[in-house]
């Protein structure tokens, strides 16, 4: 151990962050308004939903495993919670009549259904051993399917309580951004304050290891699971409050994908045991920055596809080097 | 790491047959009930047909146009089976391939890819085909034996052009900027839509300039409000041109985050939802235009029936057929304005 500084330390640890830096001064200079404390706003706001779903899933990935539910489940929460908060007097209601329900009420259902989601998959992923990506890929055709015969319009006309989390401001302050950052701090804390987060870094780097070591595989699974699936009932949530609408069909649709892109190009390792929340935090925004940066440029949609590719395999590439080199 | 590949294939291999096992369970019951059906059809003559509908994706509209094709066939004495291709084209000729193996009379598709039309006839085999919503790429290929009922997706955007060439000629300004929400690519009914007000606004005099490459927001609000708040208060524009109503209103939101009043941009959109004619009649959206999805759906299978009938395609609907192809019955696109917007409202 040497406590002086040791700048290639420095460098290949921070890496990611140096690339996201990098990124914002290019985009800077092609387009002045590009780093203006309005779009850096409207940068967080737009990533604050599936960064919200990268906090869960890296903890999936962590664990070696990967969870494709998140698009859907997010989804089905968005459209329960969103038909309990629609005015009573809307004729095109989910539950004409019905009017809102307390919005504090409607999140803990959210949260629940959520919670309850996750520890469903998370218990046949524990139990049964068949690869996570097998029973969050079914977990999310069945998410999907529920919602859409939950509802086949879109469920709009939601109350301001609700929609004050999404699209509300406090102090000229997005809710919604404080919202991430509570979830960045919530997930800091979890991973690296808390037995669960030290017993996640144990069974991805050897599930037979944290065994013999006394750790439960099966219930911090599950807990893995349950954590996923609640960023991804929070994020749906937030979804229809930004939006103002919830639509079984297209609401988080391949967010799920945004949100591992991001937790892998913040440096979360798919081989189980590497993961930095502060890497995965710059893994949103590198990819926050290439969505809004290039739209700012004019830059045709498959051009900013091919771009956002070749930074998630790169970055990946990159990765397994550093590691390698680590070993 | 080989083992656990093969695992995931083997399981979604497993899921997918359970799956087409599925599906083939609904059809095996129409299987039974059509040969009933037809074998009363051959001495009843008008007796009970079975048809299957086979729409690309169930959505909101989708949804509705299925409920014009049960109106139709409660009124023809049509047994008729919903099926959802989930956008792929594999899946939708499975179903046809189905459908003709349950004995159904017809099928009524609604495109995947409008460039399939070819094959999914092809599939059909004996049975009456009518595309519904969505036009084959060539028409060429339509017979008596494969009609389409549809609604013109030139006309849609053209309406939208219409109004805002009549809407900046009024102001006296011709070079218009605009900002483009493009619904999913590779869609014939998106470049039509695209391209149809572009024209129309050039038709009518204006010179609509790109105030920003196209955004592709596939059809989603959330994906539009993402994808253009960047540009509000940055990039100079004259209106907001969306492909569909789900994007003007998330556009609609964008701006409204940003403070901006929508009433001071006139954003356009199409479909008329419940969504959108209630933001037409907020003056949120300038217009929209009503495609009229029960229309469409009761169009369709009317006219499945007409052709088992040998009778006029378009016989007991209000529906004309095309001048120059007399295979295709269109559905009109009504323009929607704050002045006729309740009207609609109860479509």
């Amino acid at each position: 151990m040497q406590k002086t500084f040791d700048k290639k330390k420095f460098i290949s640890q921070n890496s990611i962050w140096l690339v996201l830096i990098a990124l914002v001064i290019i985009m800077s200079g092609a387009q002045p308004n590009f780093f203006s404390v309005s779009n850096l706003t409207t940068l967080l706001t737009g990533e604050a939903v599936k960064g919200i779903m990268a906090f869960g899933v890296m903890f999936a990935i962590l664990s070696k495993g990967i969870d494709l539910t998140i698009g859907a489940s997010a989804a089905l929460v968005a459209c329960i919670t969103a038909s309990l908060v629609q005015p009573a007097d809307y004729a095109n209601a989910r539950f004409p009549g019905m009017g809102e329900k307390p919005v504090i009420l409607v999140i803990l259902v959210g949260l629940l259904i959520g919670a309850a989601i996750g520890a469903i998959y998370g218990a046949i992923i524990a139990y049964t051993k068949i690869p996570p990506f097998i029973a969050t890929l079914g977990a999310q055709l069945i998410c999907r399917a529920g919602a859409k015969i939950f509802t086949n319009r879109p469920i709009s006309n939601l109350s301001e309580g609700f929609r004050f989390f999404g699209s509300g401001r406090l102090g000229g302050f997005p809710v919604i951004i404080l919202v991430f950052i509570i979830m960045y701090i919530i997930s800091a804390f979890l991973l690296t304050q808390t037995r669960f987060g030290k017993n996640v870094y144990a069974i991805g780097g050897n599930d037979q290891a944290a065994r013999v070591a006394g750790i439960n595989v099966e219930v911090n699974l599950i807990k893995v699971y349950v954590w996923c699936s609640l960023c991804a009932a929070i994020a749906g949530m937030l979804l229809a409050g930004r939006s103002g609408s919830a639509d079984s069909a297209n609401s988080g649709l391949n967010y799920e994908l945004d949100a591992i892109a991001a937790a892998t190009v913040g440096g979360t390792s798919h081989t189980g045991g590497i993961c930095r929340v502060s890497g995965v935090l710059a893994g949103i925004l590198i990819l926050g920055v290439i969505n809004n940066g290039l739209v700012m440029l004019k830059v045709d949609d498959n051009m900013t596809n091919i771009v956002k590719g070749l930074i998630i395999v790169g970055s990946v590439i990159l990765d397994m080097r550093k590691n390698a080199k680590r070993a | 790491m080989k083992k656990r590949i093969f695992a995931c294939f083997t399981a979604m291999a497993m899921a997918a047959t359970l799956l087409t096992g599925c599906g083939g369970g609904n059809n095996g019951g129409g299987a039974a009930s059509g040969s009933g059906a037809s074998g009363s059809g051959a001495s009843g003559g008008d007796g009970s047909m079975n048809m299957t509908l086979i729409m690309s994706l169930r959505d909101e509209f989708l949804s509705s146009l299925e409920s014009g094709c049960k109106d139709a066939a409660s009124k023809a004495g049509v047994t008729l089976a919903t099926q959802d291709a989930q956008n792929d084209t594999g899946k939708l000729l499975q179903f046809i391939e189905s459908a003709r193996n349950a004995g159904d009379k017809a099928v009524i598709i609604n495109l995947v890819d409008a460039e399939t039309a070819q094959q999914c006839i092809e599939a059909a085999g004996d049975m009456k085909v009518v595309f519904v919503n969505r036009v084959p790429a060539d028409t060429s290929v339509l017979n008596e034996n494969a009609a389409a009922v549809v609604s013109d997706e030139t006309k849609s955007g053209g309406y939208q052009g219409e109004w805002l060439a009549k809407h900046f000629k009024e102001q006296n300004k011709t070079d218009v900027k605009y900002i483009m929400l493009q619904g999913t690519l590779g869609l014939v009914h998106t470049e039509q839509r695209s391209a149809s007000v572009i024209e129309q606004m050039k038709e009518g005099g204006l010179n609509p300039v790109e105030a920003a490459a196209p955004l592709v927001a596939d059809y989603d609000r959330a994906t539009a409000m993402d994808m253009i708040s960047p540009l509000i208060g940055t990039t100079d524009f004259d209106c907001i041109i969306a492909n569909n109503d789900a994007m003007a209103l998330g556009a609609v939101e964008a701006l409204k985050a940003k403070n901006v009043d929508p009433k001071t941009v006139p954003v356009v959109g199409i479909d008329a939802t419940v969504d959108g004619l209630e933001a037409v009649k907020n003056g949120e959206l300038a217009m929209t235009v009503f495609q009229d999805p029960v229309g469409q759906g009761f169009g369709a299978v009317m006219a499945a029936a007409n052709m088992c009938n040998g009778k006029a395609l378009n016989e007991g609907t209000d529906y004309e057929i095309d001048t120059e192809n007399p295979y295709i019955v269109w559905v009109p696109f009504e323009p929607v304005y704050p002045e006729n917007v309740d009207e609609y409202a109860n479509k």
